[in-house]
């Protein structure tokens, strides 16, 4: 079964692949049918992960030694790009957690979509996706990557925009949409130059030549500015600042769908994506400063927008922005360790939360007010319990999942800044005030939502199985995965590294610093939300500073001066361009039909008048042709030895 | 000009002087085809330039080109004038060629391009490689088009058959309008 | 002089084939036994089809070089069969509903095709221009087809004026090269170039040659008939003046400019530079403001003239190979969109986009077609036109940066106004929510479009390696 995982890994995304080809074209009727369709497809790719992720993580020798296979794919004289696989842990360890929570994922979705109109197509969607992510994952070149990236873009589309009914979730998706692809347009430019200056896409090949980049005539400034391009697809498609608006509007797709892309695809896939390419980024420090700053300030700039939110879905949403901040931060103090530790324990609480925040929804048929809920625990234990503990994975309580990644991230932050990056203490900074709101504005959602006097929510009842199933499994998850990272026994950092494993100390001082912060944040969220039945505390803070107050919850008004930038210069710029049409060219015929209109004939000169038009512009552009040629053609002449 | 005087040593000045004359009627009457007001003017004035295109042909020994330029433009020339006069709808026939204002932007920009064009030809030298041209020219033409050339002249074929049935059916078009309005 | 004729034998089978359908639907009687004529067409098409690819190997040329038959003339009659054989198949019904007059319609259509197939593979000027006169001509009647369609009339009275303008450009161009370089063969041309016969009246012709050709791709500054014959003409011909056309004369111009004046590169490299640019710029910006998706469509046509332009800028083999795989990618991702357009006009009557709302629940087949299509036109991986832009735009990174970066920024603009189109399909709520239904053979010809931009997409590298024979057997063979 090993074996055959491994020489067959290219299966883990066909699997959904065809699931989605079977339910679009013959199984859509069916829903119940179809649902089967995907699980089984999903069940099938997610045991050849595992068996693939224990072949890896049983052999130290692919540490050193990736599987690579590939096939030619398409090419020209001179350069040829070849598809292919690449397993070592890090992929190893996505495979099996992209498909252990679709997974999830769609086991929870028969529950949460039941009685959908486009139950069908929901799963073959919801496929699609993983089956992109998964060969996101495995492609051993950057262009096979891109292209699943792009697939990957393309279904979230789908995806956010699914209930078609809805203006704002058409809205959303067409921001997802087009914010990431600015990011992918930099990130194209980035490929061009990597093929163009190193003639490679493949990632191996890459690592080997680009260390060696001055002996091939690449300047550094080069290489920094194709760092620096790459990077932006990655900020666009993991929400950073300042491409992160999409993220949190995504949460108008259907809860299992924003699960599976604040968790497990869609935006972790830039965070993966920088940690393939470490090996470019670290050659040029400064693009590595970028990222780390750009982390850094994300994770601290998401979290004070979080304090303030009311949807409930929304405040997740900022939580998954500021927490890919913190892996992108850990990628920018080099640590490929702690990012994917972070991301891979990250996934489960986030999609554990996600859910049971589906669940919550559900239940409340979608008022999503965290004002307006309370007391829920009682009504709803399974929901509840198992947000409180991916509440304290996040927050970072010992032995929670979260403790032990976050800390790592702090401990390498610690120690980057130890090594004489100036900056690095900034940085610290940063994380350790996020890590104190992080913990406060979960436990705030937390307390607003499921403790606290009940509201008139009267037939309030707890899911089906197949919803509270996956949460029950993320939950436990979301307690030990963070065990095989402990300080003590760090499995994690000898199996996935870049550079040299780490092996430090345990930092005992760091981890008590962080579980005091943790229990600051909760404890002052517990005061204000909890203890103070009537909220007064809270409101009279926000009266107080009515300007930090709107400032948070408006998000900074990021969205406003994007929006009216989009509204004044974009548009204003295509108004320009289409009033240059009508009336440089349609003014032109009208003016003159206008003209002859007395006559009787207005249709008849406006045709013959836009010939003319034609004509007159054909001619003026043979004349400039003419002329253009006959200036150069002087140097032609002399070139061609002068005339016979 | 010095297309001329390289083109071919003209030995007597007689031939220039027929080409200048043939030239400037050639000009003027292509001139007054854009310009004049009066459709049928219009038309007229084309037949000059046709003849005096023929002219120049004859010129260049070119005598079977000419005598086909006369034969083939009398008929197109007659049809033209058939049509311009039945599908003008105009009360007036002394406005039925109007000009407008793109007038006023056309001649300059054709004039330029005229002038260009002139300028760079009259710096350019010429190869001369005129041969002998024979004195009768048909029986030269049959091998030439039926052998030589018998790719473009099926082609032509075809293109006339093409021509023919779109002709057709555009004249059903006018029929069936006709009977309708 | 003697002829090759199996040299010959696709033009000489499409003549055949073309004069037949005109006497077969002259003898016929009914009109009802004309409907068969489409399908004959087809069958003696794919006959030819399978002859031309038979006869793949049979290289040569005949008439003293006048005529050229090898893997590049192959490869594109290829494309042009393809094209026609998709759009016969796919506009059976349109035809059938909109069009009278069956066998004027397909000899038309086949005469065209010969046209362009004797248009590039011709060895000299004279050839090249009776073949490029008998595709346009076929072009301006297929045009005003639509016998009681003031628009179709309207839309053929202006391509006849303006293609008669732009043939008399080219004709001048011609003739002006002709007196300049003393002979009318192009290989010759490229021989006396390389001798020193030097003449600025060489570039005078120079530039009215890309006029002429850049009104036949519809490149700007040339494009201003393109949107409304687009609009006006009968779908399917409308497709296929997109595409066949199109790809003819981007044959020709590969054949003239890099056979004739590849000693001159230097020259027009530029301005067919600035032409692609301009054509990109205008193409896409101008497209956003389009209601009828045949205008878009059109406007769309000129920006992917414009990308195609690139391949030409290169002048090297790899832009002659992004060029021919780009063609031919094209001609699906075009065909599949023009047939939705034509089956959605067929049933509904309107081409505004407005009036596509919940085709994914009228039509998902249509709908699905169509979102592929546009996505391939705006070069979204892993769809055939992102190979295809990928081809393309790597050859001018080294020289043309400037270039390659606005080749990017507009197809990315692009998105946004395909993303409408798909938009308006799969998120409003259709007027009529009654099912469209599409004809059999429509539909075959949407499946088979829909499959070769994935198919090419996903997998290039066989359509790739066919192109790069070609392209280094065509510089090979100057």
């Amino acid at each position: 079964m090993i074996e055959f995982a491994l020489n067959y890994a290219w299966l883990v995304p066909l699997l959904p692949v065809l699931s989605f080809l079977t339910i679009v074209f013959l199984t859509r009727p069916w829903a119940r049918l179809s649902s089967a369709v995907a699980i089984g497809a999903m069940l099938g790719s997610f045991l050849l992960a595992s068996s693939l992720a224990w072949g890896v993580f049983t052999n130290p020798a692919f540490i050193e030694e990736p599987l690579h296979y590939s096939l030619r794919w398409l090419g020209m004289e001179g350069f040829t790009v070849n598809a292919g696989i690449l397993i070592d842990p890090a992929s190893a360890m996505m495979l099996f957690m992209v498909s252990l929570v679709a997974l999830l994922v769609q086991i929870y979705s028969t529950g949460y979509m039941k009685g959908d109109p486009h139950y069908s197509l929901f799963f073959a969607y919801l496929s699609l996706f993983a089956a992109s992510m998964l060969g996101l994952v495995i492609s051993s070149n950057l262009l096979q990557m891109f292209i699943f990236w792009e697939l990957v873009g393309l279904c979230s589309y789908l995806l956010i925009g699914f209930y078609t009914y809805k203006v704002s979730a058409r809205e959303a998706a067409k921001k997802a949409f087009i914010t990431t692809r600015i990011g992918d347009f930099g990130m194209l430019l980035g490929i061009l130059f990597l093929q163009i200056q190193f003639n490679t896409l493949d990632l191996l090949e890459l690592a080997a030549v680009i260390p060696n980049f001055a002996q091939l005539g690449v300047s550094l400034g080069l290489l920094t500015l194709i760092a620096i391009l790459f990077f932006l697809g990655p900020v666009a498609k993991s929400g950073q600042f300042p491409l992160h608006v999409w993220l949190p509007d995504a949460m108008e797709g259907p809860t299992p769908v924003s699960a599976l892309i604040h968790a497990a695809t869609m935006v972790v896939a830039g965070v993966y994506l920088v940690g393939r390419m470490l090996f470019l980024f670290v050659e040029v420090p400064g693009s590595l400063t970028v990222v780390a700053f750009i982390g850094a300030f994300t994770a601290l700039f998401a979290a004070t927008i979080a304090v303030t939110q009311r949807e409930i879905k929304r405040i997740l949403a900022y939580s998954t922005v500021s927490q890919l901040g913190y892996m992108m931060l850990a990628l920018g103090v080099g640590s490929l360790s702690a990012s994917l530790f972070h991301l891979w324990t990250h996934a489960f609480f986030k999609a554990l939360m996600f859910l049971a925040a589906g669940s919550v929804l559900h239940a409340l048929h979608n008022k999503a007010d965290v004002w307006e809920m309370g007391g829920l625990i009682r009504k709803m234990p399974i929901t509840g319990w198992t947000f409180v503990v991916g509440g304290l994975a996040i927050a970072g309580i010992p032995p929670f999942a979260g403790f032990w990644s976050k800390d790592e991230i702090l401990l390498v932050t610690w120690e980057y800044a130890r090594h004489g990056h100036a900056l690095g203490y900034l940085f610290f900074a940063f994380a350790a005030l996020t890590a104190f709101l992080t913990a406060f504005y979960i436990w705030r959602l937390i307390f607003l939502v499921f403790f606290g006097p009940e509201k008139a929510n009267d037939h309030v009842h707890e899911s089906p199985l197949s919803m509270t199933l996956p949460l029950l499994v993320l939950a436990v998850l979301s307690g030990v995965a963070g065990l095989i990272g402990t300080p003590w026994t760090n499995l994690w950092s000898t199996w996935i590294h870049f550079g040299d494993a780490h092996s430090g100390e345990p930092a005992y001082l760091l981890m008590l610093l962080s579980v005091v912060l943790a229990l600051a944040g909760i404890g002052l969220a517990f005061i204000l939300y909890c203890k103070d039945q009537d909220k007064q505390a809270a409101r009279s803070l926000a009266k107080k500073y009515p300007a930090l107050y709107n400032l948070s919850y408006r998000k900074y008004y990021i969205d406003e001066a994007y929006t009216w930038f989009t509204r004044k210069i974009v548009d204003g710029g295509a108004k320009v361009i289409y009033l240059f049409d009508i009336y440089l060219v349609d003014g032109v015929v009208n003016g003159l039909a206008a003209l002859t209109k007395g006559s009787g004939q207005g249709l008849k000169y406006l045709q013959t008048g836009k010939l003319q038009t034609y004509a007159l512009i054909f001619f003026l552009a043979v004349l400039v042709l003419t002329v253009a040629f006959n200036l150069d053609s002087a140097n032609a002449l002399a070139h061609l030895g002068g005339v016979k | 000009m010095k297309q001329l005087q390289g083109c071919a040593d003209m030995e007597n000045s007689l031939e220039l002087i027929a080409f200048f004359l043939l030239a400037g009627s050639l000009l003027t009457g292509a001139l007054m085809v854009v310009t004049l007001k009066n459709l049928v003017n219009s038309v007229l004035s084309l037949i000059v330039v046709f003849f005096s295109l023929a002219g120049i042909f004859i010129l260049l020994n070119a005598d079977f080109l000419a005598a086909v330029q006369v034969l083939v433009y009398a008929g197109g020339v007659c049809i033209m004038l058939v049509f311009g006069v039945m599908l003008v709808q105009r009360k007036d026939m002394r406005e039925s060629n109007p000009v407008n204002r793109r007038f006023l932007i056309a001649a300059p920009l054709t004039g330029a391009l005229f002038l260009l064009i002139g300028l760079v030809a009259a710096k350019s030298p010429w190869v001369k490689e005129a041969g002998e041209v024979p004195e009768n020219t048909i029986e030269h033409l049959a091998p030439i088009l039926l052998r030589d050339y018998v790719i473009p002249f099926e082609a032509v074929a075809i293109l006339l058959t093409v021509a023919l049935t779109g002709v057709l059916l555009l004249v059903k078009e006018v029929k069936d309008n006709g009977r309708s309005s | 002089m003697n002829i090759d004729f199996s040299l010959l034998i696709t033009e000489i089978s499409l003549a055949i084939l073309g004069l037949t359908v005109f006497t077969l639907g002259l003898i016929l009687p009914a009109k009802s036994s004309q409907k068969g004529l489409g399908t004959f067409s087809l069958c003696g098409l794919l006959v030819i089809l399978a002859l031309t690819i038979a006869s793949w190997g049979n290289q040569g040329e005949t008439l003293g070089g006048m005529y050229l038959a090898d893997y590049f003339t192959s490869f594109f009659k290829i494309l042009s069969l393809t094209a026609l054989i998709l759009v016969i198949l796919g506009s059976k019904n349109y035809v059938n509903s909109q069009i009278e007059n069956h066998l004027e319609y397909y000899s038309t259509l086949i005469f065209a095709t010969l046209g362009m197939i004797i248009m590039f593979s011709a060895g000299d000027f004279i050839t090249l221009y009776l073949g490029l006169e008998l595709m346009t001509i076929s072009f301006i009647v297929l045009t005003s087809f639509r016998r009681t369609n003031g628009k179709s009339l309207e839309a053929g009275m202006k391509y006849l004026l303006l293609a008669g303008l732009s043939s008399a450009v080219l004709l001048y161009g011609l003739s002006l090269v002709y007196g300049a370089a003393g002979t009318v063969f192009i290989k010759e041309i490229a021989g006396n170039i390389a001798q020193g016969y030097f003449n600025p009246l060489l570039i005078v012709g120079l530039a009215m040659l890309i006029a002429g050709f850049g009104f036949k791709i519809s490149a700007a500054p040339f494009h201003m008939w393109a949107p409304d014959v687009y609009e006006g003409a009968p779908t399917p011909v409308t497709a296929f003046l997109a595409v066949g056309s199109k790809a003819a004369s981007f044959a020709v111009l590969i054949r003239v400019f890099l056979g004739a004046f590849l000693e001159m590169q230097e020259q027009w490299t530029m301005l067919i530079a600035f032409l692609a640019a301009l054509s990109m710029l205008i193409g896409n910006l101008t497209a956003f403001a389009q209601t009828n998706i045949k205008r878009m469509l059109a406007f769309s046509s000129i920006a992917q003239a414009g990308y195609i332009l690139v391949g030409l800028v290169a002048a090297n083999e790899a832009g002659i190979k992004g060029v021919m795989f780009y063609s031919f990618i094209y001609v699906f991702a075009t065909i599949g969109a023009f047939t939705v357009v034509s089956e959605v006009y067929n049933k509904t009557g309107s081409d505004d986009i407005a009036d596509y709302a919940g085709l994914s629940q009228r039509a998902p087949l249509a709908a699905v077609v169509l979102l592929i299509s546009m996505l391939s036109m705006a070069g979204i991986p892993p769809l055939a036109g992102f190979t295809g832009k990928y081809y393309l735009f790597i050859t001018v990174v080294q020289d043309y940066l400037w270039l390659v970066y606005l080749g990017l920024i507009l197809s990315m603009v692009s998105v946004y106004y395909y993303l409408r189109v798909v938009l308006v399909m799969f998120r409003d709520e259709p007027a009529d929510p009654a099912p469209l239904k599409l004809g059999s053979t429509a539909s075959l010809t949407l499946w088979l479009t829909l499959a070769a931009t994935l198919f090419l997409g996903i997998y290039p590298w066989p359509l790739a390696k066919l192109a790069n024979t070609v392209a280094i057997a065509f510089l090979a063979g100057l």
